[in-house]
């Protein structure tokens, strides 16, 4: 049952609420009028609000969850120490809200991951004016935040659509903000892929639902049958109906994390999209798409785990993760070599990098807790190197398009000339994304290499080396671009400060947490206790 | 007792790699238009790293032998990854010869004014690896260094170098890269099938744990991923075609010092580690060198760049190196770990004469445009010369003492192979020959070259430094060697057990 002291432990997501609100009806009380400096000035005010909005949600989360400072029972009472109790009595930990939704750290750091991501994004929208409608698109950020949110934290099915949805929704919006050619197209691509993967999904869930009445024998009145431990309860030795369900859920959710083959709408939704939205779909939105799978096979399907080790007979999702992953790398590495687009690029780039997750995935085909605990970390670990390089990458590329008019790599020509510290800012995330060391996105490979290799998913391992060595050929060429081929002007590219500051503090954490992992793993490792398991 | 005390509460091996990262951080806020500070700069650290190489070297016990200077720190500690920093025998000639290639290197770089900024940032972040790979212990680490020092190569070539140099930087990173895929296999191998779940070095010699089977699917991938690094064949094709294209510092460094990296690593992480592995294919490994010395020497023979020639007589050389490694005989691991030294020494000098101060000077390299050099520039020529000596292995310079004791070493255990490889010591003779005649003694081709400019004093003081240190350790090479020997023997011994254990 959902009580009034369950509260404070949804507080980040009703402070979304209130700040998406906000943004909202602020807007009303600018000075409306069509001229550029008017619009110029709304703008930044919903842009100023949400940013400033998300950074002490974020700081507010954090407290909340009490990584960095957990006040002790007995410390002495007074004004500080009552609100940071009251703050820290919703933090991590306590079961489930009406079996519906937990807050256990695997979804306090995920809110960390996706709340942080939608500040730095608002960050990259100070100075990326998107032309109408400032504060809706704002807003619509924030409302998406939300659905990545309750995606986090949702343990049951029908909390996991009505998330999903409300998460996607305000991005189909978002991808065909721009109202020209390719935006719309990305918009009506996105919706569309969307809408169907939903429907696959739906179809998914019914059929859970229906095995599992058919489990009580059609006479049960309960109402948790929705529930993934539920299912999970009453599966015993898995069963072909609950295959099938299992299969269309990934499926759907295959399409919001878009492996392949449910890749298809990616590579032109991202390059059509406003590049701080494709940063912010290409991190938050698929962290978020990781958790909700995590989280589906683990807590409801663990009777179907099977195996991914070489030589074993497969079956189960490890071995279904195991062969997603294999073709995600291959053909999204592959794909990514003959991309003359560098947004289109980083776009296969991030269907790659969607691989190497669900490597993660398959440490589950170990029968060991430990390895399927080092499986957790290095999967929330890598989610959030990969938000911190992407956005990271996506920003500096928009700081570019917008000065250069244009996203191809031929753009990028001579970047290291026209603005050195933007080309090194670029140059470390796009690194970091080919796994360099000892820049973050190495360490993240790493120990995913590690625990893939624990489980016995070593022929998988192999391969995900070798297609890593292939990707390294494209990221050498943006890199070559930037700092060896000749600039088409010697005219400085123009970086604004808000953009710049958002790029600097992804690189700044790319570093940090690349050469101390600890700093993160310390809270990571507490993942282990995940809600329903 | 070392030669000199110093204070172990010190952590001098930390200090070495720092001393490259934290000019590198200094010189990006110097401003563009001051390049002369930037030299000045990039230079003094480079000195400042050298004289701490040498204070090490000279500070180290001889006596106590094994790993001095320990530094341990937990850095990944769930799962078994420490900064572990220590140096026996083999990794001090390695860190003075990154200290003397670095320096001498940095003096030949002075010439340098296009985009000088970058230019001295990536120098010193590449050396900054190099020498973090020499003094660590723990595998994690070691390659995290390794890494560090293949990437701003790519860059180093790609925006200063020469003559193809955007396809030789390409080849050189994807070659170096596909190696160090190769190398984390063999690492996660090591990692989870000795059952230790630790990546230090030392507990995982101390006690292997890896059973033969294992070791043999698991050495050929650690050892070859390095051997890529040090142009074993058939891996070798992107050293020649990297070192061309590469700037001098470049080249001196490449050839000098990187290359070594590979030999370095294969003899630290896989021999040392795996050496029931070791036993059973270090004999193919041998086969495979013989590939690199007679042919890497027969193709220099045909090279008209010199540059090409001395790239392609690095791939000759290295491959004694890995064919002494290969040996696992203890004068033969000694053979290889001086050639290591003496090699980079001379290449290094000839890189500088070649690369700064004939190509900078004249514009080409083709022996049949060049001609007459030694009336011009004899001081070049003299350089040439000594190193030319050394390379085809004259008593009285390093790479005698070198060739010398591998070849006692490959003789010891594979005698066959040790007679097919003395067949490159003539075609060495020869292609040298051949070089310095076209270069320095032909009659002058083009008139222009007899008014070049002055040779200048960095150029001067870095040949020397290289050429009194090929000599000196030719009159004495017992500086080297008994450093050497100590660090080798641990490494030889476990080798010839499990070759006695195995008959």
């Amino acid at each position: 049952m959902f009580q009034i002291t369950d509260i404070p432990r949804i507080l980040p997501e009703i402070l979304l609420l209130v700040l998406a609100l906000l943004v909202l009806g602020s807007d009303i009380f600018e000075r409306w009028s069509y001229t550029d400096a008017s619009r110029l000035e709304r703008v930044r005010a919903s842009a100023q609000l949400s940013t400033i909005g998300l950074g002490l949600i974020f700081i507010i989360t954090l407290v909340q969850s009490g990584y960095l400072y957990t006040l002790p029972v007995d410390a002495p009472s007074n004004f500080l120490t009552n609100i940071l109790r009251n703050l820290q009595a919703g933090g991590p930990g306590q079961g489930t809200i009406s079996g519906a939704f937990a807050t256990d750290d695997l979804t306090m750091i995920a809110r960390l991951i996706l709340i942080g991501a939608a500040f730095l994004t608002s960050m990259l929208c100070l100075d990326f004016h998107p032309t109408s409608n400032p504060a809706e698109f704002y807003a619509l950020i924030i409302f998406s935040t939300i659905g990545m949110c309750l995606m986090a934290g949702a343990t049951e099915l029908v909390l996991i659509f009505l998330a999903v949805e409300m998460t996607s929704i305000p991005l189909y919006i978002l991808a065909g903000y721009f109202g020209d050619k390719r935006s719309s197209e990305a918009g009506i691509k996105y919706f569309l892929f969307g809408a169907m993967s939903s429907a696959i999904m739906l179809y998914g869930m019914s059929l859970a639902y229906g095995f599992a009445a058919n489990a009580l024998g059609g006479n049960s009145t309960a109402n948790d049958l929705t529930q993934l431990s539920k299912i999970a309860e009453l599966a015993g030795e898995g069963n072909s109906l609950l295959t099938l369900s299992m299969i269309l859920l990934i499926a759907g959710v295959g399409y919001k994390i878009a492996v392949v083959p449910f890749h298809g709408w990616s590579p032109d939704v991202y390059e059509g999209a406003p590049t701080p939205v494709t940063a912010f779909i290409s991190t938050a939105s698929k962290a978020a798409g990781f958790l909700v799978l995590f989280r589906l096979l683990t807590v409801a399907f663990p009777s179907l785990t099977g195996s991914a080790n070489f030589g074993e007979e497969l079956g189960g999702w490890t071995s279904m993760m195991a062969f997603l992953a294999l073709i995600t790398l291959i053909i999204g590495n592959l794909a990514a070599l003959p991309q003359q687009n560098a947004k289109r690029m980083l776009a296969y780039s991030s269907i790659a990098h969607a691989g190497f997750v669900l490597l993660g995935l398959v440490a589950w085909a170990s029968p060991q807790q430990f390895d399927r605990d080092q499986g957790t970390i290095a999967i929330v670990y890598y989610l959030v190197v990969y938000t911190l390089t992407n956005i990271g990458a996506f920003g500096g590329l928009a700081m570019v398009s917008m000065a250069v008019g244009g996203d191809d790599v031929r753009d990028l020509n001579g970047l290291a000339r026209r603005n050195l510290p933007l080309a090194v800012l670029l140059a470390v995330s796009v690194l970091s994304l080919a796994g360099i060391p000892p820049l973050a996105g190495f360490f993240a490979k790493f120990y995913i290499f590690m625990v893939g290799w624990q489980s016995g998913a070593w022929w998988l391992v192999i391969i995900a080396l070798i297609t890593t060595i292939i990707s390294l050929y494209y990221y050498l060429r943006l890199l070559r671009a930037m700092f060896i081929e000749a600039p088409a002007s010697l005219e400085p590219v123009h970086a604004p400060a808000g953009m710049m500051t958002a790029v600097g503090v992804s690189v700044l954490g790319v570093l940090l947490i690349g050469i101390f992992p600890n700093l993160v793993l310390g809270i990571i490792n507490r993942v282990q206790m995940v809600a329903g398991l | 007792m070392g030669l000199i005390t110093i204070s172990t509460d010190i952590p001098w091996l930390s200090l070495i790699w720092l001393s490259l990262l934290v000019p590198s951080v200094l010189i990006a806020f110097i401003p563009d238009t001051q390049q002369q500070l930037m030299r000045i700069v990039g230079t003094g650290f480079a000195f400042i790293s050298l004289v701490l190489s040498l204070l090490i070297f000279f500070a180290y016990d001889p006596k106590v032998a094994g790993f001095q200077f320990v530094e341990r720190l937990d850095w990944i500690p769930q799962i078994g990854i420490t900064y572990l920093l220590g140096v026996d025998g083999i990794s001090l000639a390695m860190l003075v010869l990154n200290g003397v290639v670095i320096f001498t290197g940095s003096l030949m770089s002075w010439n340098i004014e296009s985009r000088a900024k970058e230019y001295w940032i990536w120098l010193l972040l590449l050396t900054t690896g190099v020498y973090g790979v020499f003094v660590s212990l723990d595998l994690f680490l070691f390659f995290v260094f390794y890494e560090l020092a293949v990437l701003p190569m790519y860059l180093l070539i790609g925006i200063w170098g020469s003559t193809r140099k955007e396809y030789g930087a390409m080849k050189l990173t994807l070659f170096l890269m596909a190696g160090s895929a190769m190398a984390i296999i063999g690492m996660l191998g090591i990692y989870f099938q000795t059952g230790l779940r630790t990546f230090d070095m030392i507990a995982l010699a101390r006690n292997v744990t890896m059973s033969a089977e294992y070791q043999r699917i698991f050495f050929p991938l650690l050892f070859l991923g390095f051997a890529v690094l040090s142009g074993m064949f058939p891996f070798h094709t992107w050293s020649p075609t990297g070192h061309v294209a590469a700037p001098t510092a470049v080249s001196m460094l490449h050839a000098g010092v990187l290359m070594k990296l590979g030999a370095y690593g294969c003899l630290r992480a896989a021999m040392w580690l795996m050496p029931e592995g070791a036993r059973d294919w270090l004999p193919i490994m041998a086969v495979l060198t013989i590939l690199n010395v007679v042919y890497g020497a027969t193709i220099a023979m045909a090279q008209r760049d010199a540059k090409f020639i001395i790239g392609y007589s690095s791939v000759s050389h290295m491959g004694l190196v890995m064919m002494a490694l290969a040996s696992g005989t203890q004068i033969g691991l000694l053979g290889a770990v001086l050639q290591m030294f003496a090699h980079g020494i001379m290449t290094a000098l000839f890189f500088s004469v070649v690369g700064r101060m004939i190509y900078e000077r004249t514009h080409t390299r083709q022996l049949p445009e060049l001609g007459g050099l030694g009336r011009v520039m004899p001081f070049a020529a003299v350089m040439f010369i000594l190193g030319g000596l050394s390379s085809m292995g004259m008593p009285g310079f390093a790479g005698f003492w070198a060739e010398f004791a591998i070849f006692i070493g490959v003789w010891e255990r594979y005698p066959l192979i040790a007679v097919i490889a003395a067949l490159s010591i003539p075609i060495t003779g020869a292609y040298i020959l051949r070089a310095v005649y076209s270069v320095f003694f032909d009659e002058v081709k083009n008139p222009e070259f007899l008014n070049l400019p002055k040779l200048t004093w960095q150029e001067y003081s870095g040949a020397l430094i290289l050429a009194s240190i090929l000599i000196l350790v030719g009159i004495y090479p017992g500086f080297l060697t008994d450093m050497i020997n100590m660090g080798v023997a641990p490494i030889a011994q476990q080798l010839n057990d499990v070759i006695v254990a195995g008959r």
